[in-house]
């Protein structure tokens, strides 16, 4: 298997000078096509900005980052956009839909950038909504959603364009735990059917289902990152 | 692009934000609606009351008409000379040298001759201003025949004694309304009534009286009887000399001419006075479009002062508005599209508040050409000219918002609360 992530020295400042802050200090990982990653660590550890890098939402300070064997750090605003739009799948634990937009047009927003035809963007966008499991709510507002039912819509989206990666924070975070493991469910299922997936989790339980933990602490990924569960 | 219909999704996502929030919508689109409103509400004012003033001006048969009047060669009070003495002022003579001067630009040569006299018939005895006319008058006038003939060249020749008599003259001197044949006393002279004219009306306003009533007055003989046997003058001087010439453009060089022949005839001197009404008329014209630089620019600062207030309130929701824009550039917006977005938003709103305002404008010119009762007259280009201007400055003031949407950094956006 090829490697979907790749990076090496990554590190991130915020600030300058006098009081700059040392968000990541150096990160070597490699994740493979397929795997399914889950990262971890405390408050302020850099989960969030590593996972900002690696979807290409944040240019690091310095080092080097291969997503699916494109060197990105040094990549343009419009050829980051790009690179999100069809290489990454974000999944929020705020879920992040546009709450003015229906369902369908929520899930059909990343294939109307991608400069998909209308009518297959329909298409796509109702497949993943039956893949996710609520196509009956195409035509709703996300108001009109429960949490669970808003987090699968975001899956959908995130998966609208088939991206090779597919990164999750706290996706399950604002859920309880019945509707927090349904989804969970379905990011296995996604794993299955051959996604690489990584996520951010505070919860070992959930840390537990992945197939490998990495863990982060002061912008460091801490002790033999390749201990599995 | 077009093909996915990109625009289409961008035009209704900004439907969908202008519809959702209509009140702060309404308020940004305040500017512009009052911009068109007050650009076209102002063009179309001033538009009506040139068309209205231009009709007056056509009526009285105005823009065409070059006057040739006897002017007193001496200006300074001082003795004419024996040469100014020998001059035999305006005649007949001068009103033929003028017409062939230029035979195709002079459309009719009018001439007249004034005085006044007692007018006597059956009915009425009145002093009465008297019109001598010969050549063209009743024509270059815009007088139009009720009943009879008008003069032919033989009555002036000859002296005829006959008249025409305008719609007033009509009603005073024979109130039963059977003028034509009869004969009435002008002075000393019995004058046979030939031609009756239809009523001239012109009203500036519709509640205003009739502009023309004194033209009704006319009591019109031939040139030659006025000046020859009441006034006993032999040499047939004219009081005044008028040229029609339909063609605005070429007045200005035949008057130069004219001026030229009518200076070489009368010895070099200037006893007469020419009056290009045409130029008045450019003088009016110019004021027109002073007025309507005026109307422009108060619509262009309403414009620019609404789109300030727009910027500011496109920035405030823009805040509002950060995760939104953070959210579409994580799921793979560029910055570019991010700007295209708001800026179809800014100009969809633009568009309909020009629309807006295009009913407030007509409403607006609609009530005040009522007050000022003169029919309303919308030139199409002012239609044009407020819709490009809100247009542009529409565009203008949306360009700082988008472009900061569109600058915003991807993270920062998303961790915006």
């Amino acid at each position: 298997m090829s490697a979907i992530i790749e990076t090496s020295g990554l590190t991130k400042v915020f600030g300058a000078n006098g009081n700059a802050v040392h968000a990541l200090r150096g990160i070597d990982m490699v994740v493979e096509k397929g795997e399914f990653v889950a990262l971890i660590g405390p408050s302020g550890s850099g989960k969030s900005t590593l996972m900002a890098i690696l979807g290409c939402l944040d240019s690091p300070t310095a080092g080097r980052y291969a997503l699916d064997g494109q060197a990105v750090e040094s990549l343009s605003g419009g050829a980051l956009a790009r690179i999100r739009n069809e290489k990454v799948g974000f999944v929020f634990q705020s879920y992040n839909l546009l709450p003015k937009a229906s369902i369908l047009r929520n899930v059909e927003l990343p294939l109307l950038y991608a400069g998909v035809s209308r009518k297959e963007r329909r298409r796509r966008a109702m497949e993943m909504l039956e893949k996710v499991g609520i196509p009956e709510k195409a035509n709703v507002l996300p108001a009109q959603l429960s949490g669970g039912q808003k987090q699968r819509v975001a899956i959908a989206r995130a998966l609208a364009n088939r991206p090779a990666l597919l990164l999750a924070d706290e996706p399950t975070g604002a859920l309880d735990s019945k509707t927090g493991a349904e989804v969970l469910g379905l990011f296995k299922e996604l794993h299955r059917q051959g996604n690489a997936v990584m996520l951010v989790t505070h919860d070992p339980h959930i840390a537990a289902m992945a197939e490998r933990k990495v863990e982060l602490c002061d912008g460091l990924i801490l002790g033999p990152e390749a201990a599995a569960a | 692009m077009a093909a996915t219909g990109a625009f289409r999704e961008r035009l209704f996502s900004a439907w969908v934000e202008i519809r959702e929030n209509l009140g702060r919508s309404t308020l940004q689109a305040l500017g512009v609606m009052l911009g068109v409103a007050s650009v076209l509400g102002g063009f179309s004012i001033s538009d009506s009351q040139r068309r209205r003033s231009d009709e007056l001006f056509a009526k009285i048969g105005g823009f065409d008409k070059l006057n040739v009047q006897p002017s007193e060669a001496i200006k300074d009070g001082t003795q004419p000379s024996a040469l100014q003495n020998a001059n035999l002022g305006l005649r007949s003579d001068d009103a033929s040298r003028g017409e062939k001067l230029d035979m195709k630009a002079v459309q009719g040569v009018s001439v007249q001759k004034f005085a006044r006299a007692r007018v006597r018939s059956p009915f009425a005895d009145q002093d009465r201003q008297i019109t001598g006319v010969a050549a063209d008058y009743l024509a270059v006038n815009g007088y139009t025949l009720d009943k009879g003939r008008l003069f032919s060249s033989q009555d002036v020749e000859t002296a005829a004694p006959v008249c025409v008599l305008g719609y007033e003259a009509v009603s005073v001197f024979f109130p039963t309304g059977e003028a034509l044949n009869q004969v009435i006393r002008v002075g000393d002279i019995p004058v046979t009534v030939v031609g009756v004219l239809k009523e001239k009306v012109f009203r500036f306003r519709d509640s205003q009286g009739n502009m023309f009533a004194w033209r009704n007055k006319l009591v019109a003989l031939p040139a030659t009887l006025v000046a020859g046997r009441m006034e006993g003058d032999a040499y047939h001087r004219l009081d005044r000399v008028v040229f029609k010439i339909p063609d605005i453009n070429v007045i200005e060089k035949f008057s130069e001419s004219l001026s030229a022949v009518l200076k070489s005839s009368h010895r070099q001197q200037e006893d007469f006075r020419i009056d290009d009404i045409a130029k008045r008329v450019r003088k009016r014209r110019s004021q027109g479009d002073v007025y309507n630089l005026v109307f422009m620019l108060s619509g262009i600062l309403s414009l620019v002062g609404g789109g300030m207030v727009n910027v500011n309130i496109q920035l405030a929701t823009l805040k509002e508005r950060v995760r939104e824009v953070g959210v579409k550039m994580a799921i793979g917006a560029s910055g570019r599209e991010v700007f295209k977005e708001f800026m179809t938003e800014a100009l969809l709103l633009t568009g309909l508040g020009g629309f807006v305002g295009f009913f407030i404008g007509v409403a607006f010119s609609k009530v005040i050409t009522t007050v000022l009762e003169v029919p309303l007259y919308m030139d199409p280009k002012s239609f044009v000219w407020a819709f490009l201007l809100a247009l542009v400055f529409g565009f203008l003031f949306a360009i700082y918002p988008a472009w900061k949407a569109s600058r915003l950094s991807p993270m920062e956006a998303l961790r915006y609360e």
